[in-house]
């Protein structure tokens, strides 16, 4: 229990550290400066690092939370009886969308969806949608029938089975789905740069393309960070919703 | 064959086998029994040097084993654990030849090898030679286990509790052959096990452990009769008489029966079947079909009218069959005397509740004067 | 469902776009353009209908197989149509593109053709006399059906000789990446199934790589890099510099090596621990042990950690153009940068084919180095 705590205040203190970090933009300043001494600008002007960083931070939680609210949904359905025809189509698209690389999805959106904000969250969903939903299933699937033949024995209904068998048996794999998607989110989200969504990718793109690392750094480490930070976070969320029992099993 | 001369193992501050001696000849079968964590398994495996003794000595052959290589020493022991451990990758013949192939035999030797192997451990070898061990049950993987265990011919075979996962009918099974494979092999086997009734049936010597610690070296019938202390008492058990039936066989008691044959008259009944009551009535060719009041066919019936019909299989034991067995099988059908076969059927003999009784009390007063509390 | 997808993209999106050049967008117009050819399209999209209503499961399949590829064909066809005529009496800049319709059309069909052949998919052969068909129909469509006219194709025609360069460094690229993964990743794998704390070590940073943004990683390289390159001239001799192929090799094998060393680390770790005793026990030395037993066990799990890998650098190449590095990336960002949509699918599509056909054939060559005995 104690470990845990110690965990979430890890995550939590690492996150103001981190806020705090981004916003000291005078402290980028003066750092940059020193390791590029022949640079005569060391950070990117279009925009300060904070609000790269909150650029970015809106793409991914947005996409996100677009690819929770349909990816689980939609894989607890291929798992009811009622949808148990589509499973197969559905496993198969995800199997067949993971093998997609995550940058030439976002390249294809362009042409189909056009530029900026919105065409990027459209990406960034569809393709975060295919570690969702194959974790839903996959943890749903991996509870075991005499369970489920136990809660139905004592009178549950389908809605209470899922409720308070299935989903809480299967939180730590559903979880550790919408990790990776998050992850890929994060990463893709930084090519978002190349189709005018912002971000992260502002600085490492556009240093590269003008031969300046500092506006590079100024990109690449605080995304480092924000892609570790969001992992070591849903980490503390996976260990929280982990069923002790299975906790101990694994 | 085997010495183990102050042979000691610790692991930190605990001492898994603690200055343990012991001699075992060639052609025995030496158990290794008692609780869990007495270090039976650790012995065994400092004789293969999976382990190797934090002191002391240990002589296969008169040769010490740690001047030999490890890997040398191990291919000239056979080895079969609990868990079988079969190469899931290679079929029944592969995992046979492991060893052989190791030793750099010829194929065609190493395929007559595998046949003869398979139809000594009971399994048809046209029918399992290719088969994956995943597609085998657990006793006939077990059996694959110790025909793997024999390919190269070792001298010693160390056996770690090998039958141990089966079910307890063939557990049963599996022993008697293995002991009927050991009077044919006569290897020196070294056999760990916590089931004292496996070995009291299948062991020459008993080695009962206790926390590292030797508590007796003896025969079966010894440590059945004289338990040394109080531990080997109570890990025999207060059913020692029945154990003691265990050792003995059924072909050692029997008797030659009374028969008559099914298609006789009265009057030669009357020869055959001498003064006793009841009578097994066989076919010409000597296959137990069922048995006969005597008295009925006193009174002139033929005996294929007046018997009982028997099913052979159900009703009798053959003579490798311990008198535990024999004893079972005529509670179970309250009968006073059971009928011996062979796997013809052939009527062989009787045994009566007379003679297991008789091999039960016998060394009773030996046991009489065991006190029960023993100082260690 | 399919048959739905399919209706609502020939129905409700436009079927071609008719352009003035290459970078403005154009004139939508619906399926119609595609003149008789749209007939044999409302009619496949019926078939696919009747496969929801169609009374045995036989039947079910066939007209959702018929309509599957029956729809690739017609589409191939009805687009080049479409192109042909639209495109007369145009100045020669002018493009007719492809519209939502037709991706939303081919996803209807995949979903068609999938629902058709579900409980065959494994069987390659059944496959090929279909596919081979609709592929030279497709083929037709571009010598003789005006599907050459598309902008894609247009686009296509116009980088043809740079393609096939950017095609091979892609693939050069992201198989040198996997080639050194492979040497580094197998025995870290290796060694952290021998030793706690390296597994601790290797598992975490591998894992905190995989982690961070490719981009990222890719510029935390660039700049030590190139002041190393500074620093030391011998190395840039070597051609390690910031900008480059050095980066872009060394972020590949960076994202390459969680993939394989986790799988390798599994693979062998998930060997059944019997099986390694019993191999010790039989005299296998280490080596022994490892090429004939934990190594083959294990090698369908590292395939697929390649496999995992694989799919991954094929995408993450794309991204090394940033750095330098000259491939398939070229066209999909440079198309990013002029808006040309033909230019973006000519880069972005061949990289999806290339994960698609790295991952069926690793999975196909996973299954035939998976040892007969451990199948499924």
């Amino acid at each position: 229990m104690s470990r845990r705590r110690i965990g979430v205040a890890a995550v939590v203190v690492a996150a103001i550290a981190f806020a705090l970090l981004v916003s000291a933009q005078g402290l980028w300043q003066s750092w940059l400066s020193a390791l590029f001494p022949k640079q005569p600008i060391v950070l990117m002007p279009r925009d300060t690092l904070a609000a790269f960083v909150l650029q970015h931070l809106v793409l991914v939680a947005v996409s996100s939370a677009l690819t929770i609210a349909v990816g689980v949904p939609l894989g607890i359905f291929v798992t009811r009886r009622s949808g148990a025809e589509f499973r197969a189509l559905v496993v198969a698209a995800t199997d067949l969308g993971q093998t997609f690389p995550p940058v030439a999805v976002l390249a294809l959106a362009m042409p189909l969806l056009g530029f900026g904000f919105w065409p990027t969250v459209m990406a960034l969903f569809i393709y975060g949608m295919f570690p969702v939903v194959s974790g839903t299933i996959a943890g749903i699937e991996s509870v075991p029938r005499a369970v489920l033949d136990a809660a139905e024995g004592m009178g549950m209904s389908p809605m209470q089975v899922l409720a308070r068998v299935e989903l809480p048996l299967a939180a730590r794999v559903i979880l550790s789905g919408v990790r990776t998607s998050v992850a890929i989110n994060i990463g893709t989200a930084t090519v978002g740069a190349a189709i005018g969504t912002g971000g992260l990718g502002v600085p490492i793109i556009g240093g590269l393309a003008v031969q300046n690392m500092a506006y590079v750094l100024e990109g690449a480490i605080p995304a480092a960070l924000l892609a570790v930070l969001a992992d070591a976070a849903l980490a503390q969320v996976e260990v929280a919703v982990t069923v002790p029992e299975a906790a101990a099993g694994a | 064959m085997i010495r183990l001369e102050d042979v000691t193992r610790r692991y930190g501050d605990t001492t898994a086998v603690d200055s343990l001696s012991l001699e075992v000849a060639e052609g025995e079968v030496c158990v290794l029994i008692g609780p869990s964590g007495c270090g039976k398994t650790t012995t065994l495996r400092m004789i293969n040097r999976l382990i190797e003794p934090t002191s002391g000595h240990i002589f296969v052959d008169d040769r010490d084993i740690l001047s030999m290589p490890a890997e040398e020493l191990r291919r000239g022991l056979g080895y079969v654990i609990q868990s079988i451990g079969l190469f899931p990758h290679l079929d029944v013949a592969a995992n046979i030849c492991v060893v052989p192939r190791l030793l750099g035999w010829e194929k065609s030797r190493m395929a007559k090898r595998v046949d003869e192997l398979l139809a000594l451990v009971g399994l048809d070898p046209e029918a399992y030679r290719d088969k994956y061990p995943r597609q085998l049950s657990g006793g006939e993987a077990q059996r694959v286990g110790v025909a793997r265990a024999l390919a190269a011919d070792p001298p010693v075979l160390l056996m770690d509790e090998p039958f141990g996962a089966v079910d307890p009918l063939n557990r049963e099974r599996l022993q008697s052959e293995f002991a009927r494979i050991q009077r044919e092999l006569k290897k020196t086997v070294i056999f760990v096990t916590h089931d004292i009734d496996e070995a009291i049936r299948l062991a020459d010597k008993i080695a009962i452990m206790r926390d590292g610690k030797l508590q007796q070296f003896d025969t079966p019938e010894q440590v059945l009769n004289h338990p040394a202390n109080k531990f080997v008492h109570d890990f025999v058990g207060a059913d020692r008489a029945l154990k003691r039936l265990v050792r003995v066989r059924v072909a050692d008691v029997m008797r030659s029966p009374a028969t008559v044959l099914a298609d006789s008259d009265a009057l030669t009944v009357r020869v055959g079947a001498g003064r006793r009551r009841f009578a097994y009535v066989v076919e010409p060719d000597g296959r137990l079909v069922g048995w006969v009041d005597t008295n009925e066919v006193d009174r002139g019936l033929r005996p294929v009218e007046a018997m009982t019909r028997m099913d052979p299989v159900e009703a009798s034991v053959r003579p490798d069959d311990s008198l535990r067995d024999a004893l079972s099988r005529m509670l179970g059908l309250g009968f006073r005397a059971i009928a011996v076969t062979d796997k013809h059927d052939v009527l062989l003999g009787e045994v009566t509740f007379a003679a297991v009784e008789e091999a039960m009390t016998e060394g009773d007063e030996h046991i009489s004067n065991q006190p029960a509390e023993d100082a260690e | 469902m399919g048959a739905m997808v399919a209706l609502a993209g020939a129905t409700a999106l436009p079927f071609v776009e008719l352009r003035a050049n290459r970078l403005v967008p154009g004139a939508a117009h619906s399926v119609a353009a595609a003149g008789p050819w749209a007939y044999l399209l409302w009619l496949l999209v019926g078939v696919g209908f009747l496969s929801a209503v169609a009374p045995t499961e036989k039947a079910r399949a066939a007209s959702s197989t018929a309509s599957g590829y029956g729809l690739v064909v017609a589409l191939a066809w009805g687009i080049g149509h479409a192109a042909s005529t639209l495109l007369v009496g145009q100045p020669s800049a002018a493009r007719v593109s492809l519209g939502a319709g037709v991706w939303v059309l081919l996803a209807g069909t995949a979903i068609l053709g999938f629902s058709g052949g579900v409980e065959r998919r494994r069987k390659l052969v059944r496959w090929a006399g279909p596919l081979v068909l609709t592929a030279l129909a497709i083929a037709a469509a571009f010598a003789w059906g005006g599907l050459d006219r598309i902008s894609l194709a247009r686009e296509f025609a116009v980088r043809a000789s740079s393609f096939w360069t950017l095609l091979g460094g892609h693939l050069a690229m992201a198989g040198t990446g996997l080639g050194f993964g492979l040497a580094l990743g197998v025995p870290l794998g290796l060694w952290a199934t021998r030793n706690r704390h390296v597994r601790s070590v290797v598992l975490g940073v591998t894992g905190v790589i995989q982690t961070v943004p490719s981009l990222a990683l890719l510029g935390l390289l660039i700049a030590p890099l190139a002041a190393l390159s500074q620093a030391v001239p011998a190395l840039r001799a070597l051609g390690v510099r910031g900008i480059g192929a050095t980066p872009g090799l060394i972020a590949l094998t960076l994202y390459a090596l969680l993939p394989i060393v986790r799988n390798t680390y599994v693979g062998l770790a998930e060997v059944d621990p019997a099986v390694i005793d019993a191999g010790r026990g039989m005299g296998m030395s280490s080596w022994q042990l490892l090429w004939r037993v934990e190594f083959p066990l294990a090698l369908p799990l590292i395939i697929e950690g390649v496999r995992t890998a694989s799919v991954l650098l094929i995408g993450i190449t794309t991204l090394t153009v940033f750095a330098g590095a000259r491939n398939l990336g070229i066209l999909v960002f440079e198309g990013l940068g002029q808006f040309a949509p033909d230019l973006i699918l000519l880069g972005a599509l061949p990289i999806i084919a290339l994960a698609v056909v790295a991952d069926v054939a690793l999975s196909a060559l996973g299954r035939a180095l998976t040892p007969e005995g451990v199948r499924a």
